[in-house]
């Protein structure tokens, strides 16, 4: 089923190109309104594609500022499958979009093993004659899974039940702030589930042209997801990107799938929070401690969802908490566009902006719902960044950010 | 979600940002939503206030063309106290964000209008400009130095001093035209105001800005040149480039993207997150929920999921016929969010003139609203007692022929977003809202 997006809702406006982070830092991409919505029109006449094609990052932020309501990133990426089925993709953008199945292969290679034989210079240096920058800040391996970890921890007999999509960021490189979810939703009165069956959301498939990958995904989620729908658990996950996937891209682009086996909508895990907070169910008895500066940065895939900064809200319903918005649009790394040779350098002026702010901000650390916005975030500004979630953790345990808990006696 | 608020705004254009800069000063909790990013972050960022009579007169004093406007203008509604209020409001908020406007006044300190002129080598009448500039210098100046880049493709100086020349003021001027190198090297789209303005902002971007025109100024009285001199609100380029150059600088209008309006805009939204305003973008309002003559709650679509924002009052700001705030079938007009009808003419050939600069009925179609700037009925009466409107939901005023958009936006976004305090609840002001 092939699915297009009418092109002719575009006035040619030009407030998307006026909000392109790409656009903004580099000549070579000629906006999204004449790669998407203009350029789509020479596709439908099956015309060559333009090159710098590649060159937009999905951030949305077209999407987010049309005031026509055209998916502007959506049409480039159906632009970009196309391609990728016509003419191949290259060795790099497969590795970048499947770390997910890299990770899997890598299993039985302990950890530490692993980040050196990926993250050693040598290594690197090779990866970067292969496409990916030797100055990327490629995140390092978790010693354990989040599912793995999750496996160990015996939670408290509890009255509701939550399904968690980890994402991959939090399952294979961040386990610990999967962790602090599950605190966080275990002092809620929810007993965490997050099932075996779940797999990437398919988004770094989606944003490299892969996909017939992605759709394999979707279908092996929502066909998970149903499971529990079923059951009336409601599902969420902390990372807005996967929210989004499930939220907006899996009906608008694979819309045979959702119409077989249902569409489960995954929500957003801050503002579900923030529900559990107006039910009673969640309560900030946090104890006496010195106040706290966050500088908060707010992922543009949580902006494209209409649902304002749960997690930011979150943040200041803590008592001390006095958590800044950065204000500075996009970071730059857009998954995993930020780590790609022609495009590090793209991707470091773009966060430039984001960088300045955390670094003149009184703030010891930064904030951030999304996994690889974090990791850009420390690269640029050289602060350490966390989830709201693990900020509300010690918050609530009284305990100072430097000296949070982990549970890493779950990873032996 | 059921998390409320004291005050909705709908929409992000100048409308909406006035009308949350109002509710937040009032201490009242704001929540921004919006579809789009509205006009303002495109458009050149003149503000003006009235350029032209309602007999097509151009106005040296905007004040002079106020007082005769219709009874149902926006201005006339909102009155001349008000209409001052809000502008020093806008002006004030704009100003501690590092982007201070300034308006023209004549030999005896009155206001008046200011002819911007345009890369299209034409003059629009304003009210506030950015330049740091005498805004007598434009009719003094008898050399001027016109600027552009090579590969700007929208910004000529012979086409700019060709079009000025027609103007009986500007014919025995002198001009030079001058064109600088591009600042970049690599191959790539043609270049836009935005890009050389991104540039500015940019260290080396700077550099080769400064470079290139460092001392050409020295033997003019003035520079037109485009809106390059930096993106953001608080740009210290303005100041730096016009000492390097050697002489005054006036930055051209643009079409979109225009820069001087992205400028305003960063400035709004960074002042109002200062001061706590929520904004919840790439939200599609669908409808309000009515009860009792009062709004309960706005259904919003968040990435395929209805919620309902509820709020003690609302402004909506949702834009005219192009931004989806007015819908439009044959023989019908109607107000996109409560479907508030607007009376027009059956036959649709009756909402337009044959004369193309002329007054057109489509220009001025809008909601009828009262002082309060709610929705009247046909006796008067209003329709929702908690929902004011504002900027081009209005009726009664054609922003197109009278140059007068921003300024309606900006005076009636500032004054529902001081009735939706009021009606919030907010402690009243001596001179504003309240007991009117």
């Amino acid at each position: 089923m092939k699915v297009r997006i009418n092109p002719d809702q575009c006035v040619a406006c030009t407030t998307c190109v006026v909000n392109c982070p790409v656009a903004r830092v580099t000549p070579l991409f000629p906006g999204p309104r004449m790669i998407g919505p203009a350029y789509e029109r020479f596709r439908l006449l099956d015309l060559a594609e333009d090159k710098s094609l590649t060159y937009c990052a999905n951030c949305k932020n077209c999407d987010i500022s049309c005031p026509q309501g055209v998916q502007v990133s959506n049409i480039n990426m159906l632009a970009r499958a196309d391609q990728s089925k016509k003419y191949g993709s290259s060795l790099r953008d497969w590795v970048l979009a499947h770390g997910e199945l890299q990770a899997k292969l890598l299993q039985i290679i302990p950890a530490g093993l692993k980040n050196w034989g990926m993250l050693n210079p040598l290594t690197r240096a090779v990866l970067d004659r292969f496409g990916i920058d030797k100055r990327a800040p490629l995140p390092a391996f978790a010693k354990r899974t989040f599912r793995q970890m999750l496996k160990k921890f015996k939670q408290p007999e509890l009255p509701r039940k939550i399904v968690f999509f980890p994402g991959c960021f939090v399952d294979v490189y961040d386990p610990q702030t999967g962790m602090d979810m599950v605190w966080a939703f275990n002092r809620a009165g929810y007993e965490v589930i997050s099932p075996d069956g779940f797999c990437c959301c398919g988004l770094p498939m989606i944003a490299n042209g892969f996909w017939e990958d992605a759709k394999k995904r979707a279908k092996r989620n929502l066909t998970e997801l149903a499971k529990w729908r079923e059951q009336g658990i409601a599902a969420v996950t902390g990372c807005p990107s996967c929210a989004l996937v499930f939220r907006e891209d899996l009906p608008g682009y694979f819309p045979d799938l959702t119409d077989k086996i249902g569409h489960t909508r995954v929500e957003d895990a801050q503002d579900f929070l923030m529900d559990c907070l107006d039910r009673g169910e969640l309560k900030l008895d946090e104890p006496e401690q010195p106040d706290l500066d966050i500088i908060y940065h707010a992922p543009c895939h949580l902006r494209a969802q209409g649902d304002g900064l749960p997690g930011l809200a979150l943040l200041n319903e803590l008592k001390g908490v006095n958590a800044k918005n950065a204000d500075a649009g996009c970071c730059g790394i857009s998954g995993s566009y930020g780590f790609k040779k022609e495009k590090y350098d793209i991707a470091q002026e773009i966060g430039a902006e984001l960088f300045h702010r955390i670094k003149e901000s009184p703030a010891k650390y930064g904030a951030s719902e999304c996994g690889t916005c974090r990791v850009q975030m420390q690269h640029g500004s050289g602060k350490e960044a966390l989830h709201p979630v693990t900020i509300l953790r010690a918050r609530l345990e009284g305990k100072n950010l430097a000296e949070r808990s982990n549970d890493e006696s779950l990873t032996i | 979600m059921s998390r409320t608020t004291d005050v909705v705004v709908v929409g992000s254009g100048m409308a909406g940002l006035a009308a949350a800069l109002a509710a937040v000063s009032r201490k009242c909790r704001v929540r921004v939503i919006s579809e789009g990013a509205g006009a303002l972050s495109i458009s050149g960022g003149a503000l003006d206030l009235l350029g032209y009579d309602n007999t097509g007169k151009l106005l040296e004093n905007p004040w002079d063309g106020i007082g005769y406007l219709d009874a149902n203008h926006p201005y006339t509604l909102a009155g001349v106290d008000n209409i001052k209020k809000a502008l020093a409001a806008v002006a004030d908020c704009l100003a501690t964000q590092g982007l201070p406007v300034r308006h023209a006044k004549d030999a005896n300190g009155a206001p008046r209008n200011f002819a911007m002129p345009t890369i299209m080598g034409t003059f629009k009448p304003t009210y506030y400009f950015q330049d740091d500039i005498d805004p007598e210098l434009p009719n003094r100046a008898r050399k001027i130095l016109v600027i552009s880049v090579k590969g700007f493709r929208d910004c000529k100086p012979a086409l700019i001093i060709n079009q000025l020349r027609r103007y009986p003021a500007w014919a025995d001027r002198e001009f030079q035209p001058f064109i600088l190198p591009p600042p970049f090297n690599e191959r790539g789209r043609s270049l836009n105001a935005l890009d050389l303005a991104h540039a500015a902002d940019r260290e080396d971007g700077l550099k080769w800005l400064l470079n290139e025109t460092r001392g050409i100024g020295a033997n003019f009285d003035l520079a037109l040149v485009p809106p390059f001199l930096g993106a953001r609100a608080n740009s210290p380029i303005r100041k730096q480039f016009a000492e390097n150059l050697g002489c005054p600088a006036l930055e051209l209008l643009s079409i979109p993207p225009g820069v001087g309006g992205l400028r305003i805009r960063h400035a709004l939204i960074s002042h109002l997150r200062d001061l706590g305003v929520e904004f919840y973008e790439n939200a599609k309002v669908k409808r309000g929920e009515t009860r009792d003559g009062k709004c309960a709650g706005l259904t919003v679509n968040a990435a395929g999921r209805d919620v309902l924002h509820q709020a003690k009052s609302y402004v909506v700001a949702t834009g005219g016929i192009f931004n989806g705030g007015t819908l439009l079938e044959p023989g019908k007009a109607r107000e996109a969010l409560f479907g508030i009808d607007i009376p027009v003419p059956e036959n649709v050939e009756d909402w337009s003139e044959p004369e193309i600069f002329g007054q057109h009925l489509i220009s001025r179609l809008g909601l009828k609203v009262d002082e309060r700037l709610r929705a009247c009925a046909k006796d008067g009466s209003a329709i929702l007692d908690n929902v004011h409107f504002a900027g081009r939901t209005l009726g009664g005023y054609d922003y197109a022929s009278e140059k007068s958009g921003f300024g309606v936006a900006a005076v009636t976004g500032w004054l529902a977003g001081n009735y939706a305090a009021d009606n919030a609840g907010a402690a009243p002001t001596p001179d504003i809202g309240g007991d009117k």
